[in-house]
């Protein structure tokens, strides 16, 4: 019974494993599959097989591509810096040689060309106040140059001048004048020489030539250029340059004949030297110069230039002839003048002037002069100040011995005058100019005098 | 009036002109004999010796030194230095082309520029016009 009950057992702990194990294992193993899916699932395979190794190739190819690719770029980079260098030494050759040789010129309009009427000139206005007197509005000045070229060689030039002076202090008004200053043709013979003919400017030293207003850089001109010269006179002149070497040095030469100095009122007499030197019966009536004997002139000067702005110029002048209507006296006269640039900033001239003339009623004279004046610009001292960059301050010593006095009909007036002052330069052509005269003098017509002017160059 | 003293005068003047115009010319030439040019032609030397029955020495030769010449100047270098003579300078721009022109004949005339630095000047001028 017990090994019936153990059989029995055991059979029913089989069928139990048995069902355990039924439970357990997945359904897919027990399931069956076909050759047809086999076979099929096998060429699945295949093709991606195939496909793996072909898309291995292809990328095998990209990436040889890939290389090349970079490669091209790589020279291409490097013709790139190639070109760029070349580029860049190409502009810095262009801007070397832009350096080295001058701009090209650019077409003139010939319509343009052919102006040839220009004016220049200069216009002034004074405020003075004389030493014991009220101030006032001295003087207004304009002074026209017209200038007209005839072709290359030929120029006419003529400079006026029309004043409007007050009297005072010694008469109420004003007076209006208009004078010739100068009206000469001028012929460039050659590049050394040129003929001028007309009313001159005399070069007896070069303040005449060079003190127009606004060129002078102190109002009042010096006592012995006004006092002892004639400042233009009617002949005929040769005048030139010649150059020194290549660094700018010339020679510069006048030589003139000019009616010269003559008589207001026809006799010797020393008051009666006219240093204008009119011609026949004047408009006040006043006959002068009536006699047929030019005076004779020239003047030789160097002119040395070291660099530019710097500079040294030297000069010798004189003229001589007839002054009264009987031709019985001589007038004569002789300048030594100098003038020095050291730098943009810093200016010196002067003149010394001495002159000789008989006369029937005091014999034979000399009178002198000289006059030495300087100015400093202060934009050498390179301050970075805008006003006083402006300014240059200036002085000038000014010495006239035995002038004629007419009250005691003798040579005896002395002067001696200091002048110190400044000049604003608005524009390089504007100035505005203030000074202040200190006079020694026993010619009572000489006094201090405080002189502001407003000078425009055009 | 002595009919004589103007023939004497005349004379006279006419002695002075030449005096002086002799004077300059003198003056001139010894200056510029002074310092060569740059356009003059180099100093001749002697030619090949010629031959002769002498012994032929041989000496070192005399080499003569280059002549040092100075660059022409430029013509804004000679407008610094002719203008600033008499006036503050006039800024080229402040004309125009033919207005220099004709300003620059009436500057030659009044301040004696020699003509080839007067043309120098004047192209300086009207390269940079106002136009």
């Amino acid at each position: 019974m017990k090994t019936k009950m153990k059989t029995s057992r055991g059979i029913l702990g089989l069928v139990m494993a048995g069902c355990v194990i039924g439970l357990a294992l997945p359904p897919w193993v027990t399931a069956e599959v076909s050759d047809a899916d086999f076979n099929a699932l096998k060429d699945t395979v295949q093709k991606l097989g195939e496909q793996v190794q072909a898309l291995q190739q292809s990328n095998i190819v990209q990436q040889q591509t890939h290389e090349q690719d970079t490669q091209q770029i790589q020279q291409l980079k490097q013709k790139l810096a190639e070109t760029q260098q070349i580029a860049t030494n190409a502009e810095q050759k262009s801007i070397e040689a832009s350096m080295t040789q001058p701009m090209p010129r650019q077409p003139i309009d010939e319509a343009t060309v052919n102006h040839n009427f220009m004016m220049l000139g200069d216009a002034e206005f004074q405020y003075a106040k004389l030493a014991g007197q009220h101030g006032a509005f001295l003087q207004a000045d304009f002074a026209p140059i017209f200038l007209y070229r005839g072709g290359d060689n030929i120029l006419f030039e003529a400079g006026f001048d029309t004043t409007l002076q007050n009297n005072a202090p010694n008469s109420s008004g004003y007076t209006t004048t208009f004078n010739l200053s100068f009206a000469q043709l001028d012929y460039v013979i050659n590049d050394y020489m040129t003929f001028a003919g007309g009313e001159l400017l005399l070069p007896l030293g070069t303040y005449s030539e060079r003190g127009a207003g606004w060129l002078n850089k102190i109002p009042d001109d010096p006592l012995a250029v006004d006092a002892l010269l004639p400042g233009s006179g009617l002949g005929a002149e040769l005048r030139g340059g010649i150059p020194v070497g290549n660094a700018g040095k010339s020679l510069n030469y006048e030589v003139y004949v000019v009616n010269g100095p003559g008589s207001a009122d026809g006799t010797g007499n020393a008051e009666a030297l006219d240093l204008g030197g009119n011609v026949g019966v004047r408009s006040d009536g006043v006959t002068a110069n009536l006699h047929g004997h030019p005076s004779g002139g020239a003047r030789l000067g160097v002119f040395l230039p070291f660099k530019p702005h710097y500079d040294l110029e030297l000069g010798i002048s004189g003229q001589s002839g007839e002054w009264d209507d009987a031709g019985n006296h001589l007038y004569t006269a002789g300048v030594f003048d100098a003038a020095l640039h050291l730098g943009p900033s810093f200016e010196a001239k002067g003149e010394y002037i001495l002159t000789r003339y008989g006369s029937d009623d005091l014999g034979t004279h000399s009178q002198q002069g000289w006059w030495v004046q300087a100015g400093y610009k202060l934009a050498g001292l390179d301050l970075e100040l805008p006003v006083i960059n402006n300014l240059e301050i200036m002085g000038r010593y000014d010495s006239l011995h035995d002038l004629y006095d007419p009250n005691n009909n003798a040579f005896d007036f002395k002067t001696q005058r200091y002048t110190v002052g400044y000049v604003y330069y608005f524009t390089n052509t504007l100035l505005f100019e203030g000074d202040y005269e200190f006079v020694s003098s026993n010619d009572p017509s000489q006094a201090d005098q405080l002189i502001f002017q407003l000078s425009l160059g055009f | 009036m002595n009919e004589s003293k103007p023939l004497k005068a005349l004379v006279q003047t006419t002695f002075a002109a030449v005096a002086a115009i002799a004077m300059i010319g003198g003056l001139a030439s010894t200056l510029c004999s002074a310092e060569p040019t740059a356009g003059a032609p180099p100093p001749k030397t002697d030619s090949a010796p010629a031959s002769t029955n002498s012994v032929a020495v041989k000496a070192p030769a005399l080499e003569a030194a280059p002549p040092v010449f100075k660059p022409q100047l430029t013509g804004a270098e000679l407008y610094s230095m002719h203008c600033n003579r008499c006036h503050p300078e006039r800024y080229p721009t402040e004309r125009t082309a033919a207005q220099w022109k004709t300003i620059m004949l009436h500057m030659q005339v009044r301040a004696n520029i020699p003509g080839d630095q007067a043309r120098l000047i004047l192209q300086y001028l009207q390269d940079n016009s106002g136009r």
